[in-house]
């Protein structure tokens, strides 16, 4: 039991922090509110169930209606991998490589209409248009099958039942850190830095002759790109989706607590944002029924759980608005050098 | 009425008054002059509580009243009118008329209303249009006629005739004599139009680099030297 | 029948968004929580209604009073982040988690009710409650008398009383107001009851028209958010004219696209206020009320 838990917490961990790190760069960094977090990821889901689906369904000539086609189709794919793991790691790879390229250019756009726009404005813009694109996503069933649901495959069809989980947070914790690695590099180059300074005043960073809308898609577009990875590895490791799995407390303002409990535009911070809460998550989810029955709770825990986590993120931003480790100034190479010159008389 | 004793004063950490000593007489005009950036606004600011003072004492009628928010510093009957933005465009004459004397009760507004509009005929032929919709003259005439609704003793005026012709300027300076003189206001005024507001002053204060340069009455501040190679530009002061 | 329900729900789209505006006007904090803030009006309607046997139409003082109390705690809650001077961000966030409270509380209280009336309550309707006149649905006239009601009591307040012109004043200038003496604390204090009031109010008759979950107070907050843009954040006429923009058009044009290509479209009514708010933004930042029309007929007199 304990086992799986931690094997539980870990992979939530990975997803989570993969969703954190780019809306990190967006919000923490760039400054961009970006509400509508929770699209990058349901783009993942759509690179998976909508496109990588659809190919399958083509390649192995399954016929009928698309919700129960992928049920086929999928099952095909998944006797394929259990005889040839090479097959579900280039499954996971084309995934992977589908949803950067759809949430690289979905971000792109859902940035445009607002690209001008103050930060009020702006995150309504965000906030409305992911809203909208979930509620498509829910009620139409032709694009990820809706409420009713479609399969995914399951790239580890080779792997015995038991050691599956296990493999799984693997692959995701791998990923994840890639992930970290190649933010640690890109914030830490002159792009990262103008950036925090588009946060901090835009005038100055146009004054050195910088597009800001540019700035501004470019930063949305690699973080939709980041966060549609999640949302893919979500649908492959559940083996289903469901639309209803995407909504904006789930994918928007719980990545949002995590950023700010951990410390916003400080990326190992966030990691610690991560982990807190993703271990009070995965206790309640597990938990949950225990609790109901030892406190005598007349409803579902899920209510009280998003009760305790609004009344968490006001408490952050009352007592702890920096987070738990603030962000660290900008030491460039050339800083350093000065600084210990000062330092050495 | 007024006494300022060694008041440093700024926004957040910028300091712009260096220990500043001075005194606003009962009844009189006292012009504070000085070249750009030289504190005389921040001073008026600093008066009526919209800036940071660090320390020093702000007496009024016994009182230390350094510390006193603006809306209950409007209750002690001080009134102060800001460069601009000193009127509600988006409301009638008539109603900025009326919220001027929001701390008074509803005859006293009446009262107050008819002894503005006597001192301002201007206003009474336009009195329901917004106040956004007026020229800069009637504009500044409505702001100052606020300040006289609002029963004032302490009229603080910054830079009252900006932006206006010479002309119009000549009429706000006679209407401020006016209303030293009807109502025995004190007032206390910051003019770029340095040489002409001293002439209707009492008293006046020089700064510079945000502290008190010279001081004396209107006439030994118009004659000393220092003031006539500033107004006439000699030197940088 | 379709322009019924679409002057119904743009009734109901102006009360919320109102508040909305009012909010913004006077503290700067766009309310993710006001399509929540209905929802809860909603639930104490149901529960006057099964507890008490009240009829939602007469329960609608009740909620004005909850509405009220909803409102004043959402602004006692963020106002340490306004005395911080906190950024529009963070505020934002803070109304979502605030929104994220509510929608807790509301799915809990729901169970809870179940529970107390031996049923399930966690979706339910009152338009089999509604009476019919001339035959139109009573909501119909209800929800108009509400509109005229509130339309005539803001004028009044703002126009005819002394704490209206006040209010008026702080809104455009609260700083110059602070020295006419007045107590710019208390305009914000008002507004947000009144917002929470309206909200609450519109809550009590949404049932009358649409099914309500938990969870409808986030599918409506898009409208609220669409109206109160498009007709500009920074005038109050701007909620009026931006409720039924949007209230008309989401239910007409969904109306109008569903007859041609189907009834699947019926379920885009959210996609065209969000297509008309980033129209509005990309035209007229400020929305309607914020255009200056002296210089657009100027400019068109001259080309």
């Amino acid at each position: 039991m304990i086992i799986e838990i931690i094997s539980l917490i870990l992979l939530w961990f990975g997803i989570y922090y993969i969703v954190s790190l780019s809306l990190n760069m967006e919000f923490g960094y760039a400054g961009i509110p970006n509400f509508g977090k929770a699209l990058s990821v349901l783009v993942g889901a759509i690179a998976v169930g909508g496109i990588l689906d659809r190919l399958l369904i083509l390649y192995f000539g399954v016929g009928g209606d698309f919700i129960t086609g992928t049920t086929y189709a999928t099952s095909m794919l998944n006797d394929l991998i259990a005889s040839n793991p090479i097959v579900g790691i280039g499954i996971l790879i084309l995934a992977i490589i589908l949803a950067s390229i759809l949430g690289f250019i979905v971000g792109a756009i859902f940035i445009l209409p607002s690209a001008k726009l103050k930060e009020d404005y702006l995150g309504v813009t965000l906030l409305a248009i992911s809203e909208a694109v979930f509620l498509i996503c829910m009620y139409n069933l032709n694009i990820i099958g809706g409420y009713y649901g479609i399969s995914t495959p399951d790239i580890l069809a080779f792997v015995p039942g038991e050691y599956r989980g296990w493999a799984f947070t693997g692959i995701v914790l791998f990923i994840a850190f890639l992930v970290y690695l190649f933010f640690e590099r890109l914030l830490n180059t002159p792009f990262g830095r103008v950036l925090r300074a588009m946060r901090e005043n835009e005038d100055t960073v146009k004054a050195f002759g910088r597009d800001i809308m540019m700035l501004r898609i470019k930063t949305m577009a690699i973080g939709s790109a980041i966060g549609a990875i999640a949302g893919a590895l979500y649908s492959l490791y559940t083996v289903n989706i469901i639309a209803n799995a995407f909504t904006r407390v789930e994918w928007t303002f719980f990545p949002f607590l995590m950023v700010l409990l951990g410390g916003k535009g400080n990326n190992k911070g966030v990691a610690l944002g991560v982990l807190c809460y993703v271990v009070v998550k995965v206790l309640l989810d597990v938990y949950k029924y225990n609790l109901k029955y030892t406190l005598n709770i007349p409803f579902e825990p899920v209510w009280l759980s998003y009760m305790l986590f609004g009344v968490l993120m006001l408490l952050i931003l009352y007592y702890k608005p920096s987070g738990l480790i603030p962000e660290k100034p900008i030491i460039t190479p050339p800083m350093k050098k000065k600084i210990m010159e000062i330092s050495n008389k | 009425m007024i006494k300022v004793k060694n008041l440093n004063a700024g926004y957040g950490k910028l300091q712009i008054l260096f220990d500043v000593n001075a005194k606003i007489e009962k009844g009189k005009i006292t012009t504070v002059v000085g070249p750009n950036g030289s504190g005389k606004s921040t001073f008026l600011k600093t008066l009526f509580g919209l800036t940071k003072i660090y320390s020093g004492e702000i007496i009024f009628k016994d009182k230390n009243i350094a510390k006193v928010p603006p809306h209950q510093k409007a209750r002690m009957k001080i009134a102060y009118l800001p460069q601009t933005n000193n009127v509600f465009a988006n409301l009638t004459v008539e109603e900025n008329l009326k919220i001027a004397g929001y701390v008074l009760d509803k005859d006293k507004v009446k009262e107050r209303i008819e002894i503005a509009l006597n001192v301002f005929p201007e206003l009474k032929d336009v009195l329901k249009r917004k106040a956004g919709t007026l020229s800069g003259g009637q504009r500044q005439f409505l702001a100052m006629g606020m300040a006289l609704v609002r029963d004032a003793e302490v009229l603080m005026l910054d830079e009252p005739t900006a932006q206006l012709s010479p002309k119009l300027a000549e009429v706000i300076f006679e209407k401020i004599i006016e209303m030293r003189d009807e109502f025995g206001l004190t007032i206390l005024l910051v003019e770029q139009n340095a040489k002409r507001a001293l002439e209707i002053s009492d008293n006046g204060y020089m700064f510079v680099s945000g502290r008190v340069a010279f001081e004396g009455t209107a006439e030994e501040l118009l004659n000393h030297e220092k003031f006539k190679e500033y107004s006439l530009g000699i030197t940088a002061i | 029948m379709i322009l019924e329900g679409a002057i119904i729900y743009s009734n109901l789209l102006v009360l919320l968004a109102l508040g909305l505006t009012l909010t913004y006007i006077t503290t700067n904090v766009p309310n993710f929580a006001q399509g929540s803030y209905a929802i809860v009006g909603s639930y104490v309607a149901l529960t006057l209604l099964k507890l008490f046997d009240i009829n939602p139409y007469l329960s609608l003082p009740v909620l004005f009073v909850v509405g009220a109390v909803v409102g004043l705690i959402t602004y006692l809650a963020l106002k340490p982040l306004l005395k911080r001077g906190a950024s529009v961000e963070i505020l934002m966030i803070a109304t979502l988690a605030i929104d994220l409270i509510l929608l807790g509380a509301i799915g809990a209280y729901s169970e809870i009710l179940s529970q107390i009336v031996g049923s399930t309550q966690a979706k339910f309707v009152f338009a089999n409650l509604d009476f019919t006149l001339f035959g139109f649905k009573g909501i119909l006239f209800v929800s108009t008398f509400v509109i005229i009601l509130l339309l005539i009591g803001l004028y009044l307040l703002l126009y005819k009383t002394k704490f209206g012109i006040a209010l008026r004043a702080s809104m455009e200038n609260p700083s110059l107001a602070q020295t006419m003496g007045i107590d710019v604390e208390k305009t914000r204090l008002f507004s947000w009851i009144l917002s929470g009031a309206l909200a609450c109010v519109a809550g009590g008759l949404l049932p009358f028209m649409q099914e309500i979950v938990p969870s409808t107070g986030d599918l409506i907050i898009i409208s609220i958010f669409a109206a109160s843009i498009v007709g500009g954040l920074r005038h109050i006429s701007g909620a009026l004219i931006g409720g039924y923009i949007i209230g008309l058009s989401e239910s007409l044009i969904t109306y109008y696209l569903s007859q041609a290509f189907g009834t699947g479209f019926l379920v885009y009514g959210k996609v065209i206020s969000l297509i008309i708010m980033i129209l509005t933004l990309l035209i007229a930042p400020y929305g309607i009320t914020g255009v200056d029309w002296r210089k657009v007929k100027k400019m068109l007199f001259t080309s």
